[in-house]
C-alpha cells in the first residue's frame, strides 16, 4: 500500500518534470510544423545557464529559472532569425535535419567550452519529506512540479486571453487564413518560437539539480519529449500534461516495483509505448501531423 | 447477376461525425458507362476511395466481378481489373511519361522471378501504344512533374488503362484539361468502351461530357443517393435541380452553351 | 550540363575512373607501406560506405528515413559476439567465425522484416522516430540481458587478427553491394520501390504490393548491414552496448548519403568516402571542433545542396526535399510545380478543410 502511494507520489513528481520538459517541443512543432530536434540541446543550454548563476552569482536555480527563462528567449529567437525562418515552410525532414545539426553544434560546443564532466546544480529545496512511514515526497521534485503547473496555467491563460495567444492558436490552425485577417506570421513564430525555446531553458534550469548536467543530457530528452507528444497530440497543453503523468507514472512504477533494473526498463518502456501508440493508431496521428489539429486545448 | 461487374451494397462512411457517404447502394454492369455526379461535397470521391478499398468502410458490402473485395487490400482490387484515376492527380513526378506508364502494368501477372526482371519489351510496346493514343508521344521522355494539369490527366488515365482493367473509375477526368482535348477524351473512351469492353465509373462536373457518354447516371447528394436513370431523366429531375440550386447560388458555368436546357443543365452540374 | 551527363564519353570516364579507384584500393595493402592501421581505418571506411549503401535502400530509394538503422549493425555484432562465446558448437564452446557472422545478419534480417511489417505503417517522421526509439529500446534491452550480452560489461571475442583479410572480405562485399543497388535499380522491383516512394497510394492502386516491396528491401538492408556488424565484432573482438549500438552509425548513413546525394546508387559510395576523407583531415587539424564542423555540414547540405554531390551531375536525381514533400501534399511545391499545381493543391486542401472543419463543429 505505501509502495503504491510511492510510486503516485514519485510519478506525478516526475510528470511535473516531463511536463516543463515536453511543452516547448509539443508547441512548437504543433504551431509551426517544426519538429525541434534539438530540443534536449536547449534544456541542457538552460541548464548550463541556471548552473553558472549558481556558480558565479550564487543564485538558486528556482530564483534564476525566470532569468534563464529571458536569456533563452533571446537565445530562441535568434536561432528562429536565422535558422528556423528558412524551413518552416519546407518538408518535416528538411527542419528535423537542421535542428539535428544545430543539436550536434550545441552539444559539442557546450563540451568544448565546459568539458564533458558532470555538474550538479544545487537549490535550498533539497532533501525529501516524510509523508508517513516508507513514503517520502521528494522535494525538489515537487516544487518542479508546482512550477509546472504554473508554466501550464500562465500558457493556457496566455494562449487563450490575450490577443497575442489567439493569433497564435489561429496561425496553428491555418497559416494563410490568419495571413489573409492581418495577423503578422512571422512575427507569430518568431513569438513562439523565442517563447518555446525560453520555457525550454527554464525547464533545463528547474531539472538542473536533479538531472546531472553535462553536454550530451539532450537526445533522451528530445526523445521523450517525442514520445509524450506522438502519445498525447501535438500542440495540446493538456496532452502534454496528460502524456507526461502518464510515462511518469510508468516510469516510476517500473523503477520501484522492478529493483535493480527496473530504470532501464523505464527507458525501454517509454519507447515501447512510443512505438506502440504510433502502429496502432497510425490513422489518428497521421491526422494530427497537421497544424490544423494543433492547440485542441 | 452475371451482367454486373461491380455491386456496392448499403456503403457508409463516417469522418468522425461528419457522415460522407451514407448507406449507398450502386452497382455497374459489364461494358457499362455509368456518371456519378453530385455537388461539391457530396462524397463522390469517398464513395470513389471506398470502392477502390483506398478508404475502409464502415458499413457494407462491395463484389467486384463476383469477388468479394469489401477486406481486399487496394493493390489486390488492381489485380482483379478495377482500376482508377484519382481528383488530385496522382503520378509519380519524377519518373518520365514512358516510365509512369511502364511502371502502371498488371502487376498481378508479375510473377516473382519477373520483379527481378528488366521490363520486356511487351510492356514497353503497350506503353507506347497508349502514348500514341492518348496522343502524349511528343512528351514521352518528359518528366512527368513538367506536365501540365491537362496533360497529367491524360497520362494518369493511361497509366489506369495500362492494367487491362474490366472498370476504370474516373474522377474527374476533364477537369483542367483544354476543351479541344475534352472531346478527344470522349471520342477515346468511346473507342475503349465499344471495342474493348472497359466499363467506366466517371466523376464528372462537365454535364454533356456525362450526357454524351453515359448509359445511367447516380445523382449523390449529402453523401445519399438522391436519384439514378438515364442522362435525360435525371436533367428533368426536380430533386436534382434543387439539391444543386437550393443549396447554394454560387455553382461553376464551365464553358458556353447553345441552348436553354443545356445551360440550365451546366449551371446545375 | 544533362547532355554531358547522358554522353557515353562521360560514362566512360566514369566507369574507368571507378575501376582505377578500385584496382588501387585492391593492390594498396601489398605495399610495404600500408600500415595495419591503415587498413583498419580503411576497413572502417568500407563499413560506412555499405551501412550508407543498405540505409539508401529504404531511405533514398523507398523514401523511409530509417533514424535507428545502426540497430541492424548492432544486433549483427551481438549475434556473432554470443554465438563465438557463449554457444556449444561440435568443436566445443563457441561457433566458428563465417556461420556465426552469416547468422547474425539473417537474425538481423529477419527482425527487421518483423518490426519493418510493424513501423513502416508509419509515415515520414513518425516513422524516423520509432525507429530510433527502437533502436533505443534494443540497447537497453541488450543491456538488460545480461546473461546472454554480459550486460554493461559486454562479451569478448577470441582474438583474430587479420586485418588484409578482413579488408579484402569487406572490399569484397562492398564491390557487390554496389552492384547488386545497381542492378536492383534497374529491375521491375527497383522501378516499383521508386513508384511507392514517389505516391504509396497511387502506387498501390495500380497493383503495386508495397507493403511486401518496402519490408523485403527494408529487412535485406538490416540483414546487410547486421553482416557487417558482424564482421565489426570479430575484428574488435570485444563489443559493449555503448559501442555496439551507436547512434553515430546512423548520422554517418545519413550524412554520407545525402552529402553524396540520396536514391542514387552512387551517392551513398561517393558521400561516405567524402566524408570519410574529410573527416581524416578535419580530425587532424581541428580535433576539437571536427563535430562542430559536421553539424555544419550538415545544415549546409540540407539547405544549399539538397541533391548531393552525385546530383550536381544527374539532373534526374532527387533531393530530400521533394522525397518528402509527397507525404505532407500541400506543405511544399517542388522546383517543378506550375501554377496549375497550386491551383489542384489549394482544391485538395479545400476538400479536406471541409471535412475538417464539419468532423470539429
Amino acid at each position: 500500500m505505501s509502495q503504491l502511494l510511492q510510486v503516485i507520489i514519485n510519478g506525478i513528481a516526475l510528470g511535473g518534470m516531463y511536463t516543463v520538459l515536453v511543452l516547448g517541443f509539443s508547441i512548437i512543432w504543433g504551431v509551426l510544423g517544426v519538429i525541434n530536434f534539438a530540443h534536449g540541446e536547449f534544456v541542457m543550454l538552460g541548464a548550463y545557464t541556471a548552473w553558472l548563476a549558481n556558480d558565479q552569482l550564487g543564485l538558486d536555480p528556482f530564483l534564476a529559472a525566470p532569468l534563464v527563462f529571458l536569456f533563452m528567449m533571446m537565445v530562441g529567437f535568434a536561432v528562429q532569425k536565422i535558422l528556423v525562418n528558412r524551413v518552416i515552410d519546407r518538408p518535416h525532414l528538411v527542419s528535423l535535419l537542421v535542428m539535428f545539426g544545430v543539436s550536434i553544434i550545441l552539444s559539442n560546443g557546450m563540451k568544448l567550452i565546459f568539458s564533458a564532466d558532470f555538474r550538479r546544480n544545487d537549490t535550498a529545496l533539497d532533501g525529501s519529506w516524510q509523508l508517513m512511514d516508507g513514503v517520502t515526497i521528494p522535494v525538489t521534485k515537487f516544487f518542479v512540479l508546482l512550477a509546472a503547473l504554473g508554466i501550464v496555467s500562465a500558457l493556457s491563460v496566455f494562449l487563450q486571453r490575450t490577443r497575442m495567444g489567439k493569433s497564435i492558436r489561429a496561425a496553428a490552425q491555418n497559416r494563410e487564413a490568419a495571413r489573409i485577417v492581418g495577423i503578422d506570421v512571422k512575427k507569430v513564430y518568431a513569438i513562439t518560437f523565442a517563447l518555446c525555446i525560453g520555457i525550454t531553458g527554464a525547464a533545463g534550469a528547474l531539472i538542473s539539480p536533479i538531472l546531472a548536467v553535462q553536454p550530451f543530457q539532450g537526445p533522451p530528452l528530445t526523445l521523450k519529449a517525442f514520445a509524450i507528444t506522438a502519445m498525447a497530440g501535438l500542440g495540446s497543453i493538456k496532452g502534454a500534461l496528460g502524456g507526461a503523468m502518464i510515462l511518469g507514472l510508468i516510469e516510476a512504477g517500473l523503477a520501484i516495483y522492478i529493483s535493480g533494473i527496473g530504470t532501464n526498463l523505464a527507458v525501454i518502456a517509454s519507447f515501447v509505448i512510443l512505438v506502440v501508440a504510433l502502429v496502432l493508431r497510425p490513422q489518428g496521428l497521421f491526422g494530427g501531423l497537421r497544424p490544423v489539429d494543433a492547440m485542441a486545448s | 447477376m452475371s451482367g454486373h461487374l461491380l455491386v456496392a451494397n448499403g456503403i457508409s462512411k463516417r469522418f468522425g461525425g461528419l457522415v460522407a457517404v451514407d448507406d449507398v447502394s450502386i452497382h455497374v454492369n459489364k461494358g457499362e458507362m455509368v456518371g456519378l455526379i453530385g455537388p461539391n461535397g457530396s462524397g463522390k470521391t469517398t464513395l470513389f476511395d471506398c470502392l477502390s478499398r483506398v478508404q475502409e468502410i464502415d458499413q457494407g458490402k462491395i463484389e467486384f466481378d463476383g469477388v468479394d473485395i469489401t477486406k481486399k487490400r487496394p493493390h489486390l482490387v488492381a489485380h482483379l481489373g478495377l482500376s482508377r484515376t484519382f481528383q488530385v492527380i496522382r503520378v509519380y513526378r519524377e519518373l518520365t511519361v514512358l516510365e509512369n506508364m511502364e511502371l502502371s502494368l498488371q502487376w498481378g501477372k508479375v510473377s516473382t522471378a519477373k520483379l527481378f526482371q528488366k521490363p520486356d519489351s511487351s510492356t514497353r510496346d503497350k506503353a507506347d501504344q497508349l502514348i500514341d493514343f492518348l496522343l502524349l508521344s511528343r512528351l514521352r521522355n518528359e518528366q512527368a512533374g513538367t506536365l501540365s494539369g491537362g496533360q497529367r490527366r491524360l497520362l494518369e488515365i493511361g497509366m489506369s488503362l495500362m492494367s487491362d482493367p474490366k472498370l476504370v473509375l474516373l474522377d474527374e477526368a476533364t477537369s483542367g484539361v483544354n476543351p479541344a482535348l475534352v472531346e478527344e477524351i470522349k471520342v477515346r473512351l468511346q473507342i475503349l468502351n465499344q471495342e474493348q469492353g472497359v466499363a467506366f465509373l466517371l466523376v464528372e462536373h462537365d454535364v454533356r461530357f456525362v450526357k454524351d457518354l453515359c448509359d445511367r447516371v447516380v445523382v449523390l447528394n449529402y453523401g445519399a443517393l438522391l436519384a439514378e436513370g438515364s442522362p435525360q431523366e435525371i436533367m428533368e429531375n426536380k430533386d436534382v435541380i434543387e439539391a444543386y440550386f437550393g443549396d447554394d447560388g454560387e455553382t461553376d458555368a464551365p464553358e458556353g452553351n447553345d441552348t436553354t436546357v443545356e445551360a440550365k443543365s451546366e449551371g446545375v452540374i | 550540363m544533362r547532355r554531358l551527363v547522358e554522353s557515353k564519353a562521360f560514362r566512360r570516364v566514369a566507369v574507368m575512373l571507378s575501376l582505377a579507384v578500385l584496382a588501387w584500393l585492391v593492390v594498396l595493402p601489398l605495399r610495404e607501406s600500408t600500415t595495419n592501421s591503415t587498413l583498419f581505418s580503411l576497413t572502417l571506411m568500407l563499413t560506412t560506405i555499405a551501412i550508407s549503401i543498405n540505409w539508401n535502400l529504404t531511405g533514398g530509394f523507398t523514401g523511409y528515413v530509417d533514424f535507428g538503422h545502426a540497430v541492424w549493425f548492432g544486433i549483427g555484432a551481438y549475434v556473432t559476439a554470443i554465438l563465438m562465446t557463449k554457444q556449444t558448437s561440435g568443436l566445443g564452446i563457441g561457433w566458428p567465425a563465417f556461420p556465426a557472422i552469416v547468422l547474425g545478419a539473417l537474425i538481423a534480417g529477419g527482425m527487421a522484416a518483423v518490426i519493418g511489417k510493424a513501423t513502416m505503417r508509419l509515415k515520414g517522421p513518425y516513422f524516423s522516430i520509432a525507429m530510433l526509439g527502437t533502436f533505443v529500446a534494443v540497447r537497453e534491452i541488450v543491456r538488460v540481458a545480461s546473461p546472454l550480452t554480459g550486460g554493461g560489461v559486454g562479451l569478448t571475442l577470441p582474438p583474430y587478427l587479420n586485418r588484409q583479410l578482413f579488408y579484402y572480405i569487406e572490399l569484397g562485399l562492398v564491390v557487390a553491394l554496389i552492384c547488386f543497388t545497381w542492378w536492383l535499380r534497374r529491375t521491375r522491383f527497383g522501378s516499383a520501390l521508386i513508384a511507392v516512394r514517389e505516391d504509396e497510394v497511387g502506387a498501390e492502386m495500380r497493383g503495386i504490393n508495397a507493403t511486401r516491396l518496402k519490408v523485403t528491401v527494408f529487412s535485406f538492408a538490416g540483414g546487410s548491414t547486421g553482416l557487417f556488424g558482424g564482421l565489426w565484432a570479430f575484428q574488435n573482438t570485444f563489443v559493449d552496448p555503448d559501442i555496439a549500438f551507436v547512434e553515430s552509425r546512423t548520422i554517418d548513413a545519413v550524412m554520407g548519403t545525402m552529402l553524396g546525394g540520396i536514391g542514387t546508387v552512387a551517392g551513398p559510395v561517393v558521400g561516405s568516402a567524402a566524408l570519410y576523407w574529410l573527416r581524416e583531415v578535419l580530425w587532424a587539424n581541428f580535433l576539437d571542433y571536427h563535430l562542430i564542423i559536421q553539424g555544419l555540414l550538415l545544415i549546409m547540405i540540407v539547405l544549399y545542396v539538397p541533391k548531393g554531390i552525385v546530383g550536381l551531375f544527374d539532373p534526374r536525381s532527387t533531393s530530400i526535399v521533394t522525397l518528402w514533400s509527397r507525404w505532407f501534399g500541400g506543405e511544399s511545391v517542388d522546383a517543378y510545380g506550375s501554377s496549375e499545381d497550386l491551383v489542384q493543391m489549394n482544391d485538395s486542401a479545400d476538400s479536406t478543410n471541409d471535412h475538417k472543419t464539419e468532423v470539429t463543429s
